[in-house]
């Protein structure tokens, strides 16, 4: 009896610890979602505007589970009092964006404040609801201007809007931030607030630009309330050219050979050669005393004979 | 020691041999001028026609060309190196063999760069090299070591023949006055006065030094443009030390059999006697156990290392190239060794076959290193046809490559006519440093 305890102890035992205690089963419902559906728009340094939706569900009770929407379908409308206008339809990637690039051609049209009104819209599916995002958002151009006055770098930043006659208006007190691009991220140089539309200020000497010295400047306004986010770039050859510490190496390719070779070469050919002009020399000598002893003997011989 | 007298003695002693053409004589030199014609016509053949009358193709580059070329070139060194020592060191049977040896370095280095001429595509290019060097290329390395050393062996051949060409010119009143003109102008008015003599004998030594240094430099030079370069086979940190010593292993042959040849022929049996030959045996034996144990170290590292391309190169030569490699790794080696390393073996007839076994394996050696590892490349060239991808020599190459040797020994026959082949002002030097010699025993004694 005792043996046979002891026998199914251990088989439990064992089962046991094939058992995991914090194992639950996957819950992966679309009810236990939430979905953050999020719209903004961007002016781009090319004047084109980017209109971008993010997708991500959230799982409501573990936070941190955040699962990208795929392949949802978004559509991009320029609303009117009247209807809206579809400006396109992208689906969101792998990572849950949704981007739509409208050019600078595009034409928007505007209600009486002359604001720009973009919706982006999810519409219901059988496991998602429908989200519907707006955006509201004035015109603005940036203007940057590098120049060099009295010896001095200068950038001269002006914003304005246009008025129904196309006519440049000083845009509203903003503040932006000038930053230089870099390889990973963008430093900032100047945080400024613009006020009557214009800023200056000197330009840094000791930016470090590219092999030839050119440096992206750029213009950042974020999340304005009549602009949205606005971006403007200008390029200049005002910074230190970076220039790559090249290594010479021994190649057949290499334009020229290191200098120790030139240094051993010409150290050897030099002791060869004075060795062979030094022989040479000799030679030249012992030819001369040859000569001079022919002459002597040739004069003996003569008086001899006399 | 009537100094006159005995000079003109050894003049009337060596006259013969350099005026006079014995019949067999004529018969090697018409035989050796129409070796010559052919190989001569096989380069006008390859000149109007380019490579496609060769056997080297898009895999296979270089071919018999560039192993005469190391051949004659190493030969040259190896000369160079064994003159300059048997200079510097006086050694006591130098005479004998030192204008063989000066004679052989200078020659083989004239015709070993025209092998490397006839490996160029477009020779009309060739100025190229001169005209735009890159000072990091190993071959042009070489072009500077083989033109110095060329020049150098030029001057050194030259200081050693200016006693006899004084000697020559002041006993040639029966010889042509070409002759008697040719003497004087090379004897550039050398009369054996003692500060004349020790002028000499300063630079000669000088030079000696000169010429083993720059021997071991362009054999170097000669085997980094090989194991500077990363192919299987080549690419080897003990590749110039290897040549130096297979470089002197066949000078040495080289030296025994010409001296072999020389005293059958001209009947110098008093000159180059058996002392010689088994004095340059002993040196043959000691060069073929180094050989042997570089050739050893080289393969047995490829072997154990077992690169991928090593081991495909291995399998190569123990497949397509067996006999070859049997033959230049085994036979080329391990005969030279037994015949000269036991003592009853060591006659003139045997030591010059086993120079002759270590010559052919020499050169077979070369071959193994050059063409199985240009037929085994790391990318493998596809589409290809296979006669592309295997070499093997054709006539072309074949009459070119005994053209030259032809012409190695049609030279160095023709030297044999204008200076003696033992140096006759060694011979007084030494007759009247053994005189010295007795005198200064005598007075000891006394």
């Amino acid at each position: 009896m005792k043996t046979y305890f002891t026998k199914f102890s251990i088989i439990a035992i064992l089962i046991g610890l094939f058992v995991s205690t914090n194992s639950i089963a996957q819950n992966d419902e679309v009810k236990s979602y939430k979905f953050l559906y999020k719209f903004n728009t961007t002016k781009q340094e090319d004047n084109s505007r980017l209109l971008e939706v993010s997708f991500i569900a959230q799982h409501k009770k573990d936070r941190k589970n955040k699962v990208p929407v795929f392949e949802a379908e978004i559509n991009f409308y320029n609303t009117t009092d009247e209807d809206d206008i579809l400006l396109g339809t992208v689906k969101t990637d792998k990572d849950g964006f949704a981007r739509l690039i409208l050019p600078e051609s595009q034409s928007y049209i505007t209600d009486i404040d002359d604001y720009i009104n973009i919706k982006a819209v999810f519409e219901k599916t059988e496991a998602i609801k429908s989200y519907k995002r707006s955006v509201a958002i004035k015109d603005i151009f940036f203007d940057l201007q590098l120049k060099e006055i009295d010896s001095v770098k200068t950038a001269i930043f002006k914003a304005f809007t246009l008025d129904s006659l196309k006519i440049q208006v000083p845009a509203p007190e903003m503040d932006v931030v000038f930053s230089v691009g870099g390889m990973i991220s963008k430093m900032p140089i100047e945080e400024a607030t613009v006020e009557d539309g214009e800023y200056e200020f000197e330009f840094p000497t000791d930016i470090r630009g590219d092999a030839k010295g050119n440096v992206d400047v750029f213009v950042f306004l974020e999340d304005h309330d009549d602009f949205g986010n606005v971006i403007h770039k200008k390029n200049i050859n005002w910074g230190t050219s970076l220039k790559q510490n090249v290594i010479s190496e021994n190649t057949l390719w290499s334009e020229a050979a290191p200098l120790w070779m030139y240094i051993v070469l010409t150290i050897l050919l030099l002791g060869v050669w004075a060795n062979y002009i030094y022989s040479i020399i000799h030679l030249f000598k012992i030819k001369k005393e040859g000569k001079e002893l022919e002459l002597a003997t040739e004069i003996e011989i003569e008086n001899n004979q006399e | 020691m009537d100094v006159t007298k005995r000079k003109r003695e050894l003049v009337e002693e060596f006259s013969p041999l350099m005026s006079k053409t014995t019949k067999t004589s004529k018969i090697w030199m018409i035989f050796l001028g129409i070796v010559i014609l052919v190989g001569l016509y096989a380069f006008v053949l390859q000149f109007m026609k380019g490579h496609i009358v060769t056997g080297m193709r898009d895999n296979v580059v270089w071919g018999v060309y560039i192993i005469n070329f190391i051949f004659f070139v190493c030969l040259s060194y190896s000369g160079a190196f064994i003159g300059g020592i048997l200079h510097f060191f006086k050694t006591p049977w130098k005479n004998s063999v030192a204008r063989i040896v000066e004679i052989i370095t200078v020659l083989s280095l004239i015709i070993g760069p025209i092998f490397i001429l006839l490996c160029i595509g477009r020779l009309d290019r060739l100025h190229y090299l001169f005209m735009y060097p890159r000072i990091q290329s190993p071959i042009t390395w070489d072009i500077i070591a083989i033109m110095t050393d060329l020049i150098g062996c030029f001057i050194y051949l030259y200081l050693t023949f200016i006693p006899d060409f004084a000697i020559l010119r002041d006993n040639s009143e029966k010889m042509p006055k070409w002759r008697q003109k040719t003497y004087k102008y090379l004897a550039i008015g050398y009369q054996d006065t003692t500060s004349q003599r020790e002028r000499l004998h300063k630079i000669t030594k000088t030079m000696s030094v000169m010429i083993i240094a720059l021997a071991i430099i362009a054999y170097s030079v000669l085997a980094w443009i090989f194991s500077l370069t990363l192919q299987p086979g080549w690419n080897s940190s003990i590749f110039a030390p290897y040549f130096i010593i297979a470089g002197l292993y066949s000078g040495v042959a080289v030296i025994i059999i010409s001296m072999y040849l020389i005293r059958k022929f001209y009947n110098l049996d008093h000159y180059i006697r058996k002392v010689h030959f088994i004095g340059a045996g002993v040196i043959l034996l000691v060069m073929s156990l180094l050989y042997g144990y570089f050739t050893f170290s080289e393969y047995f590292a490829r072997w154990f290392s077992h690169k991928t391309h090593d081991v495909n190169l291995l399998d190569t030569l123990f497949t397509r190239y067996f006999w070859e490699f049997i033959f230049a790794n085994y036979i080329g080696i391990l005969v030279p060794i037994v015949i000269l390393f036991f003592k009853k073996f060591r006659t003139i007839k045997s030591i010059t076959i086993a120079a002759i076994i270590a010559v052919l394996g020499l050169w077979l050696n070369r071959y193994l290193i050059v063409v199985p590892t240009l037929e085994t490349p790391y990318l493998p060239i596809q589409d290809t046809r296979e006669e592309f991808i295997h070499y093997s020599a054709t006539w072309v190459e074949w009459s070119l490559s005994f053209a030259g040797v032809a012409a190695f020994i049609l030279f160095f026959i023709l030297i044999m006519k204008l200076v003696p082949i033992i140096p006759m002002s060694g011979i007084i030097d030494n007759e009247r440093n053994g005189k010295n010699l007795k005198e200064k025993r005598t007075n000891n004694s006394n």
